[in-house]
């Protein structure tokens, strides 16, 4: 029997379909057919001023607005050369805001994951703590999801008053909710039984498919490009990688909510460093008409994801991107969806959906 | 670091002790606060840096085309005429402002034209605190220069689209029930 | 002058209360939307439908009216008398249950009564799942399909431990008719605590029998978009969840017929017993009928209370817990009860009940391990 599982479905995230060939309901073979949000992002890119692309990033991972600038304003930084002279404040700033843009996505992960395994009431006690974080960006940026939060070369503003006295209240009473949801989920028989060994990815296949963030840590490759290609003022943090053993649904589940609890860790870190840089150093001492010189260049962050890539060319005359392509993680994590449904059942195929943890508007972008 | 594996003793697991610790947390939560915001009648306040309905101010702004240029979807439709005028006796070539129309209804609200705005204070500016953007009619959201500056807490209501044959132009704005004010 | 119009005993009286009950049940029913609503809110932080009438009261009537004036799809591939006749059938059982069911007192509190009234409920509950297979199949949607299925296997092999667990009730109150079992009950001790596995397979077993969380697998909202009843809508989709409620209402029935001791607030012949309310005429048996429902009102909460904490079984896991698990421990709760009853050691059953919940309460309470943070040093100081 062929099933069409989406586009409308309540549980794919978006407008993924997925072409099933069932038996019964055990899945022979799933096909996921993309594009139904596709809008040319990477073209519209090519037609506009390199600050003017930034709010469009936004729209790529939509839960994950500010990981997504910070990726863009990189790599236009390093393109320019003028990767070195971003303030510190801007770089503690940047990683603030990305770790709680990682808090944010990832409780909206365990939202969707849990209400598609049938627990709903995750669902609402994570998103009481993700309109607390969004409440954070706009007393920062004035936005609460498509936070165009981050120029070229510094920052829009400086930390408005109070700001890091609101995070750090956050911050202080967000590892008891983790708490909360595991209390829910953790010890849960029925949780674990839909969880423990459904879509085993191996860590060379892993490696093979070129899976990045939670879903290649939780089969138990340390790899974080945190870590592993620092970027802003992350050597000068401390926080641990969790990786998983199994590589199955729940080991992933528990990677992330041990990333949230690392996360939380950083912003606390972060709060007394920020507090001793000089207010108000929040742009590189750059012109404003931003043109980078010929060449091209990729660079990389960790998004909540995995690695989000931008490869800009420049042709430098132009303000104008030449070419720029994105390599966003939803995308590639994706493509291990057949191989992880196969042999699984469709009540299955929706908790795999949801540990992939995919964007349709980054994956078609 | 290797994540921890929840462990399970066998007396847990024979009683549902995990069970119980769901359900616990579930029944702590019928006595604690709710979060629910019932909105017609509560409203957030919205941040102060909040990106909302524009608003322009003609007096400030200086005709330099700057906000139209940054924005990245091309919304802001400026016209200019070049004028002599006497100020302070001397004769002088200032530029007056035509037309300064924003589609809001394709602006997505990234505030870079406020950003681009070189006067101080600004002469388009979002942080109005206002939200409820949303009208019957799309052509409600094209705004022109007296409409962004003087609208009133937000923008007009033109009625139902059923209504709308029946009144062209200017129709009063009705009061929305369980309104703001 | 003693002679009774059998007229009277054996047709009206018995529709007119027939008709009090099934009056009583909707309203119930209908009464359960709203209190489910409201409560899941409340465990999810939120306030759940407030906007209709004073707390949202009059949401109970709203959703009806709302649900008949919406307009009835029928999808064009349809076949159309068994996709018609899918939402009904599931109501009949639920509702002739009504009449066999001890709600107070007898006789006058029950409708019937029935010498093998466990057997009869039993036989006409298990005839529900036809409405939904038909339903399922006849909307011709595949997920619809899908639906029919697993509730069709799920019900079905959910059957078994369900009569199994009853058993041992049947065992030891020696009688299938729900009142001696009521009246067992309170002479000696509800029967949850001398089978209390026995309960617990019960109860599992109705919540699965019933469809509802964690056992919502033929609805499954997330999986199959809405399961059977994708493709109804309107007063057809109103029948569905009636006949669900309805029938989560007569398993709370039953659940607190054979194991809570029905409407007596007795143990041991002291407390609330039958007597005692026949005792006080007619307002004792309105007593019993108080005690009846609150009863069976904390069930029907609880299942709300289950809704909101747990994930849904996957289907193979459930019929693994039904097969391998629940059948098995059913017949060794019926042969373990056999042989101390057997052995005349009826009295000491209750105490292994009591164990186990004493011991579940105890190392519920024990505190847990604290949590070991890998960031155990607080960082931010250093």
């Amino acid at each position: 029997m062929e099933v069409n599982f989406g586009p409308q479905h309540p549980s794919t995230h978006g407008v993924l379909r997925v072409l099933l060939r069932v038996d019964g309901e055990r899945i022979i073979d799933a096909k996921p057919i993309i594009g139904y949000l596709h809008r040319g992002t990477e073209k519209l890119f090519e037609h506009m001023a390199y600050p003017q692309c930034v709010p469009h990033t936004d729209r790529m991972d939509y839960v994950a607005s500010a990981t997504n600038n910070l990726g863009f304003v990189e790599t236009v930084e390093k393109l320019m050369g003028i990767a070195h002279m971003i303030p510190k404040r801007v770089q503690f700033m940047r990683v603030m805001l990305s770790e709680l843009q990682r808090i944010s996505s990832h409780l909206l992960w365990l939202a969707t994951h849990a209400i598609d395994i049938g627990a709903m009431t995750p669902f609402f006690y994570t998103f009481r703590e993700r309109e607390e974080v969004l409440d954070l960006f706009e007393a920062y940026c004035g936005a609460r999801l498509t936070l165009n939060c981050m120029r070229i070369g510094g920052m829009p503003d400086d930390l408005p008053p109070g700001w890091l006295d609101d995070t750090e209240r956050f911050v202080n009473k967000f590892d008891a909710a983790i708490d909360e949801y595991e209390s829910l989920l953790t010890n849960n028989r029925i949780w674990k039984r839909r969880t423990v060994g459904i879509g085993v990815l191996s860590p060379e296949d892993a490696i093979d498919w070129g899976i990045t963030g939670p879903p290649l840590r939780g089969s138990g490759v340390s790899w974080d490009l945190r870590r592993a290609l620092p970027y802003e003022c992350y050597p000068e943090l401390k926080f641990e990688i969790p990786v998983g053993r199994n590589g199955d649904t729940y080991d992933r589940y528990l990677v992330r909510m041990e990333e949230m609890r690392q996360s939380n860790s950083i912003l606390r870190q972060c709060i007394p460093m920020i507090k001793t840089t000089p207010a108000g150093e929040i742009k590189a001492k750059i012109s404003r008409v931003i043109r980078p010189p010929e060449g091209e260049v990729y660079h990389s962050i960790e998004s909540p994801k995995g690695e989000l890539g931008y490869h800009i060319v420049s042709d430098g005359k132009s303000q104008n991107p030449y070419r720029c392509h994105v390599r966003p993680p939803s995308f590639v994590n994706l493509q291990a969806l057949p191989a992880l449904a196969k042999g699984h059942l469709v009540s299955d195929l929706v908790a795999l959906i949801g540990t992939i943890d995919i964007v349709l508007g980054e994956v078609d972008r | 670091m290797q994540v921890q594996y929840p462990k399970a003793s066998w007396t847990d697991r024979f009683l549902l002790l995990d069970m119980l610790e769901g359900l616990k947390t579930t029944f702590r939560q019928l006595f604690k606060p709710k979060v629910t915001i019932r909105y017609p009648e509560e409203r957030m306040e919205p941040a102060d840096r909040f990106r909302g309905m524009f608003r322009f101010s003609f007096d400030r702004c200086i005709a330099c085309k700057l906000c139209a240029i940054a924005c990245p979807i091309d919304i802001i439709y400026i016209d200019v005429h070049d004028e002599t005028r006497e100020v302070d006796g001397k004769s002088k070539k200032i530029k007056v402002l035509d037309r300064y129309d924003i589609d809001v209804k394709r602006c997505m609200f990234c505030s870079l034209c406020e950003e681009a705005c070189p006067t101080k204070p600004k002469s388009i500016w979002l942080t109005s605190k206002t939200y409820e953007l949303a009208t019957y009619d799309r052509n409600d959201l094209y705004f022109n220069m007296q409409e962004l500056e003087y609208w009133d807490d937000r923008p007009r209501y033109t009625g139902l689209p059923e209504d709308d044959a029946a009144q062209v132009g200017g129709a009063p704005p009705k009061q929305i029930p369980g309104g703001s004010e | 002058m003693n002679e009774v119009n059998p007229w009277m005993q054996y047709l009206i009286w018995p529709v007119v209360k027939f008709l009090i009950a099934f009056g009583i049940v909707q309203g119930v029913v209908a009464g359960m939307t709203w209190i489910e609503r409201r409560l899941l809110g409340f465990m999810q932080a939120r306030l759940g439908p407030n906007r209709v009438g004073p707390q949202g009261l009059f949401q109970i009537i709203a959703d009806p009216v709302k649900l008949m004036l919406k307009e009835d799809i029928i999808p064009s591939s349809a076949e159309r008398i068994a996709y018609f006749l899918g939402p009904m059938l599931p109501l009949l059982p639920a509702f002739i249950v009504f009449t066999l069911i001890p709600y107070g007192p007898p006789p006058a509190f029950a409708v019937t009564r029935v010498n093998v009234g466990v057997l009869l409920i039993l036989a006409i509950t298990s005839t529900a799942v036809y409405g939904i297979i038909l339903g399922g199949w006849a909307s011709n949607n595949k997920y619809s399909l899908m639906g029919g299925l697993r509730s069709a296997a799920q019900m079905v092999s959910y059957e078994v431990p369900f009569g199994l667990s009853i058993v041992g009730v049947l065992m030891l109150a020696g009688s299938f008719d729900l009142v001696r079992i009521v009246q067992y009950q309170e002479r000696h001790v509800w029967n949850f605590l001398p089978q209390l596995v026995a309960c617990f397979i019960f109860f599992v077993a109705m919540s699965a029998e019933n469809n509802r969380t964690p056992f919502d697998l033929p609805e499954a909202e997330s999986e199959l978009v809405g399961g059977y009843h994708t493709e109804y809508s309107g007063m057809k989709f109103a029948f569905f969840m009636l006949g669900e409620y309805s029938m989560m209402l007569v398993n709370s029935c039953l659940m607190v017929s054979l194991y809570f001791g029905g409407w007596t607030l007795a143990m041991g012949n002291i407390g609330l017993t039958t007597a005692v309310l026949r005792g006080w005429g007619f307002a004792g048996g309105m007593v019993g009928l108080l005690i009846f429902v609150s009863k069976v009102m904390l069930f029907m909460l609880f299942y709300i209370w289950m809704r909101a904490t747990f994930p849904r079984f996957r289907f193979d896991q459930l019929m693994d817990l039904g097969w391998k698990w629940l059948i098995p421990l059913a017949l060794v709760n019926i042969f373990v009860t056999g042989v101390i009853v057997l052995a005349g050691g009826e009295k000491f059953l209750p105490l292994i009940g009591a164990a186990i919940i004493i011991a579940t309460i105890v190392l519920s309470r024990r505190p847990k391990a604290q949590r070991k943070v890998a960031h155990a040093s607080p960082v931010s100081e250093g």
